[in-house]
């Protein structure tokens, strides 16, 4: 996909920071911002009831192209977006110095419920054409509502849990499992069973000894998590006009991962419409869970791993004999 | 004995030594006794108006001259290079020690002289203000230059001393071949403002002989560096042929003036000219009759100082050093603009902490560079500005000055303040009680986006120039990058006894070119037993609460096994693939038409494949968010390794890897104007073609 635009804009590089954060006017620790990752957490235990998240945020721009381009009436503006909400607000920031625009952004907490897209743009007018956008960030910053930490927890949360246990209703149906995986909600969570024997002390062991079967053990259960997660995802994509949305959400993540293994000579759009379609058209779907499997082994590390565990094997028989 | 009777006594034997004429001679003309004359020099007697008038005379200076402290005609005559004669026990010193010691490239020597400039600060209200001129000579102004330093006369002992088989002689050969060769000279001028200048006598104790007669001596003061004075040799370790002149302006008078007190010093190994062995320095200066004609400084007029590019800016006290020759012995820099940069960069890097001024007053340095080609400015005077060099380290230092610290990181721009604890032994000679405890301050703020290598720790003392910069490391993991400082001593602000105490501690663990706090063995000589362990614990405490102040409130709790991480990463992969599997859009140019209507050409690059590979092109108006609108082609011509089918699919050569074609939209499906909105132009594989 290539973009065309009718008019001149910005080559430079337009950049967004946030500088600080404040919960109801009281700020948050600057380790709650990381610049490095882009995330603001504003999720702190003890402050739980705030009701707006003030951010000051500095934007610069190219200042010499901006200076001596086509235009005129240069503005900038700071975005929240989020996805599920569809709320979009809009700040204008004012120029502090040449090339560094500055401002509070205000993010009210009954308008959004996870993750807030902070986005800059620039807008100036050009040739006679007013309020059009020359410029954005290349990247968005995530103001996380309910992290604790300012890392993209863009990770499968694992949760250790005893099946058996009574204060665990829903696993104790798969109390002989050594894992199973809940795609459904916000975060799909992967549960290993605390309760079945050594699955604990061969996964946390840090000894070399066993690592070929720690490993190998590790890309089953990540084969499980990816075909599970994948085929969760499939059935949430929806069509719109013709086209196939992405769903968003970890939903999304899965299938940008996978899908260029699943269908290796499609686009991942024209991937994403062939997965629908396969899905509405009824055909069984039998092919598609095989390219499943492979692009689930292919994200598990399954043929290095599994291949590590049965040359260690083959290595320690032979020295029993 | 009267001021002015000392005033004149200098005068006059400053007038003797010129004309070179004894004390004798002038008490025979003016029927005289020797011992009068003598005691008008010492200044234990003045003569009376008509002796005076008569002395004039004799001088050939203008009546009056006595008063106003004018000099005997023209003392260039009496200016000469002296050479050491060689030691009488055949000693050969094949080059100075103290230059050895050091990295003499330019970056040290910036460090070097402008620690001494900042140790000499004379009105401590005002900042010492050093400035660093290059200046490349070539032609008629090399000529003059030449002229004015009598380099004929030094000639025949650069040759002698250019020996190919010793380090110093190699450097020099270098000089003098480049300067034979290109014909340019480049000179580096020194100066420093509102600093003491090379005050005292010529040959005793003082900072004069310090610098200009004595290896190894720091006549310096309070918070100065150490007990070495290894730092000036740097400067005639960087001249390419050992020879620097000096001009001061003095902060206190000495044989009743301050300005324009000129010498040179020349540096070479052991040499043999014309026959005579010679040991090693020379200098350029008025002999003095009584020291068997070697040189002393001379009070010289404006137009000496002029040609010898030595004229100061104005009357304010301090020294110019001109280094003759001047180069990088790290190689690094080897034209105007190059050393020009080295020097801004080891200014700012050393000093930023010194440049950096508060509300309440002004910096204790600045600090310039500048650049010339015989005359002409070529790298306009860059006033070095801490905050442009060191943007986080500065805004502590500034925050800690105006008293705007905070206890909590909460901003991009929070310095927050803390304490160190250094325990300093008592010393050894005295009895003077036990340990005392000084707090050393640490600052620690966000580090900025910019070039420098964040979580580190630089700290410095009494002078803040840095003494070393530090990695911390096992930094908790969610902390922001950083950059810390530790200010010790007296730059707390403290003028406490502790302050005192652990200043002169830790001047006395740095190694001659304190860079360093280590057990030196003039720590473990001067302190009690345990220094050396204090030390240590104050080095680790620093780091330590370092990583106290950055740990993040609250880690996340990750229970996924070390071994899962990597495999279930949700995130998108940190590179797409380099080849995609699908045919791609490598570029398209387009442009709206006066119709409306898009133009478009694209080049398509295509994977591998013996089918052909079929798309259809598509045109999408781009939206804020929801499917984007598509618009139908009016028009889609092939240009190379396609065809064009009738319902407006491609079909690609076989084995082809690139195409290229170009279309034309139908205004009538535009959802807008075309150049009212944003467009997408993609590639669509058309169903049934999975493989």
């Amino acid at each position: 996909m290539k973009r065309l635009i009718p008019y001149p804009v910005l080559v430079g590089d337009v950049t967004l920071e946030v500088r600080e954060a404040r919960l109801d006017d009281l700020a948050l620790p600057f380790a709650m911002i990381s610049a490095e990752q882009r995330v603001v957490a504003l999720h702190q235990a003890e402050r739980d009831r705030w009701e707006t998240a003030r951010l000051s945020v500095r934007l610069r721009t190219p200042e010499h192209e901006l200076r001596h381009g086509p235009w005129s009436e240069v503005s900038c503006l700071a975005v929240l977006f989020e996805r599920k909400t569809n709320v979009r607000t809009f700040t204008r920031l004012r120029e502090e110095t040449p090339g560094v625009w500055a401002g509070d952004v205000v993010l009210h907490r009954d308008r959004h419920v996870g993750r807030v897209q902070l986005t800059g743009q620039v807008v100036a007018a050009v040739d006679g054409v007013a309020g059009r956008m020359i410029g954005s960030t290349d990247g968005a910053w995530t103001i996380d509502l309910q992290a604790r930490a300012p890392v993209k927890s863009d990770s499968i949360r694992t949760v250790w849990a005893d099946f058996r246990d009574e204060r665990n209703p829903r696993l104790r149906p798969f109390a002989s499992d050594p894992w199973t995986v809940e795609a459904v909600g916000e975060e799909p969570v992967l549960y290993l069973n605390r309760g079945f024997e050594g699955l604990g002390a061969i996964l946390e062991d840090p000894r070399a000894a066993d690592r070929a079967a720690r490993e190998a053990i590790a890309a089953q259960i990540a084969q499980d998590v990816w075909t599970a997660l994948f085929n969760a995802a499939v059935y949430a994509v929806e069509s719109e006009d013709g086209s196939p949305q992405w769903p968003g959400g970890w939903r999304e993540s899965v299938l940008r991962r996978l899908l260029p293994d699943v269908f290796p000579d499609r686009s991942p759009d024209d991937a994403l419409a062939e997965v629908l379609a396969r899905r509405t058209g009824g055909e069984g779907g039998g092919d598609l869970q095989t390219r499943v499997l492979h692009a689930a082994a292919k994200q598990a590390r399954l043929p290095r791993n599994l291949g590590g565990f049965i040359r260690a094997l083959h290595r320690t028989g032979q020295e029993d004999a | 004995m009267s001021e002015q009777a000392k005033e004149f006594g200098a005068w006059l034997g400053r007038q003797l030594r010129r004309k070179g004429m004894s004390q004798a001679e002038l008490a025979n003309r003016l029927d005289v006794t020797r011992a009068a004359v003598s005691a008008w020099i010492t200044g234990r007697a003045e003569p009376r108006m008509e002796k005076v008038r008569q002395i004039e005379e004799i001088l050939g200076v203008a009546s009056g001259s006595s008063m106003s402290g004018d000099e005997a005609p023209d003392s260039r005559g009496a200016v000469e290079w002296y050479h050491r004669p060689a030691h009488a026990d055949g000693g050969r010193e094949l080059g100075n020690a103290a230059a050895f010691a050091f990295d003499s490239d330019l970056a040290v020597l910036a460090r070097e002289a402008t620690q001494n400039s900042l140790d000499e600060r004379f009105d401590e209200s005002r900042p010492v203000r050093v400035r660093y001129i290059l200046h490349e000579l070539t032609g008629e102004r090399l000529h003059r230059f030449l002229g004015a330093i009598r380099w004929n006369d030094l000639l025949p002992h650069f040759e002698a001393a250019a020996d190919p088989g010793q380090k110093v002689g190699r450097v020099l050969a270098n000089g003098l071949r480049e300067l034979r060769e290109s014909g340019r000279l480049v000179l580096l001028r020194v100066d420093d403002y509102n600093a003491s200048g090379l005050t005292g006598p010529e040959y005793d104790d003082g900072k004069f002989a310090a610098v200009v007669r004595r290896q190894l001596d720091s006549h310096k003061s309070g918070t100065a560096g150490g007990s070495y004075g290894l730092g000036k040799a740097t400067l005639w370790a960087a001249s390419q042929f050992g020879l620097v002149l000096m001009h001061s302006t003095l902060s206190e008078p000495f044989e009743g003036r301050r300005e324009r007190r000129v010498i040179g010093r020349l540096d070479l190994p052991w040499r043999e000219v014309d026959d005579r062995q010679y040991a090693g320095p020379a200098w350029l200066g008025e002999p003095d009759p009584d020291r068997d004609g070697a040189p002393r400084s001379w009070w010289a007029d404006e137009r000496t100082v002029e040609e010898l590019h030595l004229t100061r800016e104005s009357g304010d006290p301090g020294t110019s050093f001109l280094i003759v020759g001047v180069h990088d012995a790290a190689g690094e820099a080897t034209d105007l603009e190059s050393m020009h940069e080295v020097l801004v960069r080891s200014l700012a890097h050393n000093f930023w902490a010194c440049m950096v001024s508060g509300r309440a007053g002004g910096p204790m340095l600045e600090a310039s560079v500048e650049a010339r080609r015989d005359g002409r400015v070529v790298v306009a005077e860059e006033r070095v500005d801490p905050h442009r060099y060191e943007p986080a380290r500065s805004r502590a230092v500034r925050a800690f000055l105006d008293g705007e610290t905070v206890e909590e990181m909460t901003t991009a721009e929070s310095v927050v303040k803390t304490t160190v604890p250094l325990t300093v032994p008592p010393l050894k000679d005295a009895g003077s009680g036990g340990p005392v405890e000084h707090e050393a301050v640490l600052l620690i703020t966000p580090a900025d986006q910019g070039d420098e290598p964040a979580n580190r720790l630089v700290c410095m003392r009494g002078n803040r120039m840095v003494i070393m910069e530090r990695p911390v490391g096992d930094v908790p993991l969610g902390s922001p990058p950083f950059q810390a400082v530790l200010l010790a001593g007296r730059a707390t602000g403290s003028k406490s006894p502790d302050a005192e105490a652990a200043e002169r501690f830790l001047r006395t663990a740095e190694p001659p070119e304190h860079t360093d706090w280590k057990p030196t063995e003039d720590l473990t000589a001067t302190y009690a037993r345990g220094a050396a362990t204090r030390l240590r614990e104050f080095r680790r405490a620093m780091l330590e609460r370092v990583r106290a102040m950055v740990r993040p409130p609250e880690v996340k709790v990750d229970e996924t096994p070390p071994v899962l991480r990597d495999l279930l990463r949700l995130d998108a992969p940190s590179k797409p693939a380099s080849r995609p599997g699908f045919p791609t859009v490598k570029s398209a140019i387009g442009a709206v038409g006066a119709d409306g209507a898009w133009r478009v050409r694209v080049e398509v690059r295509l994977p591998e494949r013996e089918d052909p590979w079929t798309v259809r092109p598509v045109l999408r108006f781009a939206t804020r968010s929801g499917p984007r609108p598509q618009a139908e082609w009016a028009q889609i011509t092939a240009e190379s390794n396609c065809e064009v089918t009738d319902d407006h699919r491609l079909v690609f050569a076989a084995g082809a890897r690139t195409a290229a074609f170009s279309c034309v939209s139908d205004v009538g499906s535009h959802p807008v104007a075309a150049d009212m909105a944003m467009a997408e132009i993609d590639l669509v594989q058309t169903k049934g073609e999975i493989r």
